[in-house]
């Protein structure tokens, strides 16, 4: 398969989840929604009482606004995204049509990771772009994030919804079902992981959580009493583990199934 | 790997011994088919013959359990991937992404297919009468719509082969029709083959000029369709006189008659020769003072055909299952 190819082939997975408009607007609200709400209220906390509120904006804005896209709902986006480039074709019925073109199994799961990357990283950047127009506009005085940070900041939310995204596609592949991916993978992130990190008898077994994995990378400190500290190194092994099992498995399951 | 045959090169579909299994049942069972290049081939059964799996089968939707089989030549699944690109297929009801239009679906399936087969995305729309919808988004397609951008999908990959699975099922009158025109079109005009299952005998008589007919996961009868209707070379004729009594004893003692009877239309009289035996027959009974006001050859339909030899495999199953042997012979 050519590059030529390959492209064309991206290009038509993306058409496929980003006609999907409900689906784009749920992730894009969850992405930009719960931030856009953030800044009002904080905003409006702010001028209703300067002293007991501090700026909606700032680095203490930025932090919070950061953690809210990045950690909590740009991931929720992403899988709203991969789960839909990975199980949209046997949902639809139209597995076996793209089989029938004598395309091989594989290329036909490779070009879903890179689709969804796309419209994850597009949705996920409308969130930021949000993040950072709050960061500085409400501001007020206080200290704002310098450009090195903004751009880490960007960084960072990239790669926490790339590999979420990349990770609901494989899981999607595996299970070739909507519901079932969703259900399942949502339920990791937003019960079992918080859930399992807490529990601090499971002392570094808990380092196996993906969302603990991702915040290492963060650029500021959340401050959050539940994470789970762990090495540099270790924490790319955690990301590299998810990726290649879930990416394997959704491969595995597209070139074996019946379709 | 199947046996090479000089013939094998003009075949579009060669299968032997093809076999799927789910657990200990078996959907399709030592199927050899062999179809011939540009002709229409009917693959005829009832529901749950196992049509669906044989095309899933042929297809690669499926791995077989046992057998081989060849697509335009080409064994599979070794160089399936190589032979596909020249197929077309319909599995089951047509599906598509309803969220895009049906140009949009197109583009899909092109993508896959390579960049040349988006030059023929404006041609398939129009040889289906598509294109002035091919903007509106799919969900808003009739029943009838999505077979002709199911077809449309197919004429894609410029098909020397088209596997078609029940395709006329919520077509209507017109529809069907226009299907059948379009279908002995691309055999005649284009000289693609085109392999279309079906229950619809009627349809498939029309459709094809050859057929296998299918049953319980077994091919029980294959060949021209005129061959599969005639049967065993048996010629009959309905006679209708003014004394049937007088009639069937002068029949019986004749040689050119091996059996007559009666029935609610009429005598029927079974001709030890051929067709050409009428006029003598006729000549008989004028000649002995009869008057006769109908003499019909019979013509066995493909229907008829199909209701004997599945009858009959079904009867020889009752006979096995009761006998407790449980295998087919």
């Amino acid at each position: 398969m050519n590059l030529s190819i390959a492209k064309q082939m991206v290009a038509a997975d993306f058409l496929k989840i980003r006609k999907r408009i409900g689906n784009v607007l749920t992730a894009s609200l969850l992405a930009c929604g719960p931030v856009v709400i953030f800044f009002v209220v904080r905003a409006a906390q702010h001028s209703s009482n300067g002293l007991k509120y501090p700026p909606a904006g700032g680095v203490d804005g930025f932090t919070d606004a950061l953690r809210l896209l990045a950690v909590f709902f740009g991931p929720l986006a992403a899988i709203l995204i991969g789960v839909d480039a990975g199980a949209g074709d046997s949902a639809a019925g139209v597995f076996r049509d793209l089989v029938v073109t004598g395309r091989s199994r594989l290329a036909l799961f490779a070009s879903r990771v890179p689709a969804a990357l796309g419209l994850s990283w597009l949705v996920a950047s409308a969130g930021y772009a949000i993040v950072l127009a709050g960061t500085y506009v409400f501001a007020s005085g206080a200290p704002t994030p310098n450009a090195a940070l903004a751009l880490k900041g960007f960084g960072f939310t990239l790669l926490a919804v790339g590999v979420v995204s990349t990770v609901a596609v494989g899981l999607a592949s595996l299970m070739t079902s909507r519901p079932a991916a969703l259900t399942t993978f949502i339920g990791w992130q937003l019960v079992a992981s918080p859930i399992i990190a807490g529990i601090s008898s499971l002392g570094d077994s808990r380092r196996i959580v993906l969302s603990q994995a991702i915040v290492h990378f963060s650029p500021v400190h959340f401050g959050d009493r539940r994470s789970v500290s762990m090495p540099a190194g270790t924490a790319v092994l955690v990301l590299a583990l998810w990726l290649v099992v879930f990416v394997s498995l959704g491969a595995w399951r597209t070139r074996t199934m019946d379709a | 790997m199947p046996v090479d045959t000089p013939d094998s090169a003009n075949l579009a579909v060669e299968t032997v011994g093809l076999t799927k299994r789910f657990g200990a049942r078996a959907a399709i069972e030592g199927i050899d088919l062999q179809v011939p290049r540009g002709s229409a081939f009917g693959f005829l059964g009832p529901n749950g013959a196992g049509k669906t799996t044989m095309i899933r089968t042929l297809l690669g939707l499926t791995q077989p359990s046992a057998g081989s089989m060849r697509l335009l030549g080409l064994p599979c699944p070794a160089e399936r991937s190589q032979a596909l690109r020249r197929v077309g297929a319909i599995v089951e009801e047509p599906r598509f992404h309803p969220q895009l239009s049906g140009r949009e679906n197109l583009k899909i399936i092109a993508a896959a297919r390579g960049p040349e087969v988006h030059t023929r995305i404006g041609p398939s729309l129009d040889r289906v009468g598509l294109t002035e919808r091919s903007d509106d988004k799919v969900k808003r397609y009739s029943l009838g719509m999505r077979q002709r951008l199911g077809v449309a999908r197919c004429l894609l990959a410029d098909p020397l082969l088209l596997i078609l699975d029940e395709p006329t099922n919520g077509l209507d009158p017109a529809g069907i029709h226009e299907f059948r025109v379009m279908i002995r079109a691309m055999v005649e005009e284009e000289g693609r083959t085109v392999f279309l299952s079906s229950h619809l005998l009627a349809e498939v008589e029309r459709i094809c000029d050859h057929a296998a007919i299918v049953d319980l996961g077994h091919v029980i009868a294959q060949g021209r369709i005129a061959d599969l209707v005639g049967g065993a070379e048996r010629h009959e004729l309905i006679v209708e006189v003014d004394d049937e009594e007088r009639a069937l004893g002068l029949l019986r003692d004749n040689d050119r008659v091996t059996g007559a009877h009666r029935s609610d239309d009429g005598l029927r009289v079974v001709l030890a020769g051929g067709p050409e035996d009428a006029a003598a027959i006729n000549a008989l009974l004028v000649s002995a003072g009869l008057a006769v006001s109908r003499l019909e050859p019979v013509r066995r339909t493909l229907e008829q055909r199909f209701l004997d030899v599945t009858s009959k495999l079904g009867e020889s199953e009752s006979e096995s299952e009761g006998e407790g042997a449980g295998v087919r012979a």
